[in-house]
């Protein structure tokens, strides 16, 4: 009997390597990887009533992530009706259209609730590689959309997916601009504040959001939450500008100007205490702080040389380093959260603003965006995967996401308005 | 021809270089020859003859097949679809976009019309290159797919 025991040994090994298919989703030889989405199956009328929903925030995922190639489901060859468990499932009906996975999801109501399923398979396999359900109240039929996709995501990248993570945006309103919080997509938008000009919002680590607003005449930085007035934050000199976080959510960092200058502040950002100059360029205009990851180095502009570039220095102000030295404008700097790159706005030979990476070690710049009118304001996802971004490609300054390199550049579908500044939080 | 020496360099200078011109000369005239001649060469009516003893193609599974039964329904792998759908399914289908290729399995039994319909329905979703699957030596009449005899 020992025979066969070590041959199970030696098998087990190189079963459990074969299971392991974690997408490496940067470097040249990336392929997005080809799946299809079936139509969810849907078990009873309530849940009929979220199913567009459901479906389009679940596509909108799956598209938008960069990681698949979601297959057009007009080429699907199998029923509407087919089942969602392996054993129900033509897979050579699923492989003749191209795909590598196939993902089938199922929403059912009991009244309150709103649950799903969701199944992952391996089409060459035939195999159920992934199964997880979900239960949110009837309203959040999108979100139930959103935690199914991280699944997925999470699956094969063994990172947090994105998909649950808020966005802020700036937005022209018929009194001047107003800050709006929303998922990730840009669905479910409220207003976080209402009449005034409020601008350069950033999401707050603890909740709210901080935003520059005219409210009391003077630009101030002020926190708000949706449904409640803002609370003055930091109100000195004549303006306070561009409120960046420490991602361990205790210090934010912020433009002041005085006068003739403008420097870049720390303080605490609980109470706004603790104000602390970090710059000090008499004459000089020093603006847009983005932290790095570990919250020991902050990037920002300044014109110090004569025309805008993107510096590095420490949290305190010192080694001082610039980073940029091509073109004469290059502004709103975003450290990704991974730590390697500064994505930021550039104006390039032909007077476009481009979106631009830039390898903090070593300074490798990589384009992001070309002839597609201006690109601007770039904000990374929490897991540094993605990049979301204002363009005017398609006419009035509009949200857009692409990941880090990139590729795979898609509109939000929300409502056609003058949107600017957009920040991204967990 | 000028050669340049040096001044004031002494006596004469060998020319070290191989002189091309002649060679250009002839090489040009060579060249017209045979882009005047090519064309003569391949007159004539080409005509690709069946080979039936030709090894057959390996068709691997991977690859895309439609199949039209002796009762003109088409099929996309297994699946039964509408000959006037069969360009859209074609051309949303991302395995045939990228290979650009398909095979064809149709009954022996069908009328040519049939076939032309589904090989131009083919070319118009962008599949450029289509196989034909036979049997090797009459080893029997093509069948359906096993899986769609309902």
């Amino acid at each position: 009997m020992t025979r066969p025991v070590t041959l199970l040994a030696l098998l087990v090994p190189s079963f459990v390597l074969a299971q392991q298919n974690v997408i490496e989703i940067s470097g040249a030889n990336f392929r997005p990887m080809p799946i299809a989405v079936a139509i969810p199956a849907v078990q009873d009328d309530a849940a009929r009533k979220t199913l567009n929903e459901f479906d389009s925030a679940l596509m909108f995922d799956f598209s938008a992530c960069g990681l698949f190639q979601v297959l057009d489901r007009k080429s699907y060859l199998a029923p509407p009706t087919e089942g969602v468990v392996a054993s129900a499932i033509g897979f050579g009906k699923w492989s003749d259209v191209g795909a590598e996975s196939l993902v089938k999801t199922q929403i059912s109501s009991d009244g309150e609730t709103l649950h799903g399923d969701l199944r992952l398979f391996n089409v060459a396999a035939g195999r159920e590689d992934l199964k997880v359900s979900e239960a949110v109240p009837m309203k959040d039929a999108r979100r139930l959309a959103h935690k199914l996709a991280n699944a997925v995501y999470k699956h094969f990248t063994k990172e947090t997916g994105p998909f649950e993570t808020r966005i802020t945006w700036s937005r022209k309103s018929p009194t001047g601009r107003d800050v709006w919080l929303a998922d990730w997509d840009g669905h479910n938008a409220v207003k976080v504040t209402n009449g005034d000009v409020n601008v350069i919002p950033a999401l707050v680590p603890g909740g709210g959001v901080a935003f520059t607003s005219y409210r009391q005449r003077k630009p101030w930085l002020y926190v708000g939450k949706p449904g409640s007035d803002p609370v003055l934050l930091i109100g000195k000199a004549a303006m306070v500008t561009g409120a960046a976080f420490s991602p361990d959510g205790k210090k934010v960092a912020v433009s002041i100007s005085e006068g003739e200058n403008a420097e870049i502040f720390t303080a605490n950002a609980a109470d706004g205490s603790n104000l602390t100059k970090v710059t000090d360029t008499k004459f000089f205009l020093n603006t847009s702080p983005s932290w790095s990851p570990d919250g020991k180095r902050i990037a920002f502009v300044s014109n110090r040389a004569g025309n805008p570039q993107i510096y590095v220095m420490t949290a305190e102000g010192a080694n001082v380093k610039r980073l940029t030295f091509q073109g004469t404008y290059n502004t709103t700097p975003a450290w990704s959260p991974r730590g390697d790159l500064i994505a930021f706005t550039a104006r390039d030979e032909r007077n476009a603003f481009d979106l631009f990476t830039i390898n903090v070690e070593t300074g490798k710049i990589a384009r992001l965006t070309q002839d597609a009118s201006n690109n601007e304001e770039p904000a990374f996802s929490p897991n540094g995967r993605l990049i979301l971004f204002t363009s005017t490609r398609s006419g009035a300054r509009h949200l857009h996401v692409m990941t880090f390199d990139g590729n795979n550049q898609v509109t939000l579908s929300i409502e056609k308005g003058d949107y600017s500044t957009p920040d991204w939080g967990p | 021809m000028s050669m340049s020496s040096g001044r004031g360099a002494p006596g004469r200078t060998t020319m070290s270089e191989i002189n091309v011109t002649p060679m250009v000369d002839v090489m040009l005239v060579l060249l017209i020859i045979f882009m005047v001649t090519t064309p003569l060469i391949q007159q004539g009516v080409k005509v690709n003859l069946p080979e039936t003893k030709a090894a057959p193609v390996e068709a691997s599974d991977k690859k895309l097949v439609v199949s039209i039964d002796r009762d003109r329904r088409v099929f996309i792998g297994e699946a039964e679809v509408e000959l006037k759908e069969l360009e859209e399914k074609l051309k949303t289908n991302a395995k045939a976009q990228q290979d650009k290729e398909l095979y064809l399995h149709a009954d022996r039994d069908l009328a040519y019309g049939v076939v032309v319909d589904v090989m131009a329905a083919a070319q118009r979703a962008g599949v450029t290159n289509v196989g034909m699957i036979t049997d090797p030596m009459g080893a029997g009449k093509v069948s359906k797919p096993e899986k769609d005899k309902k």
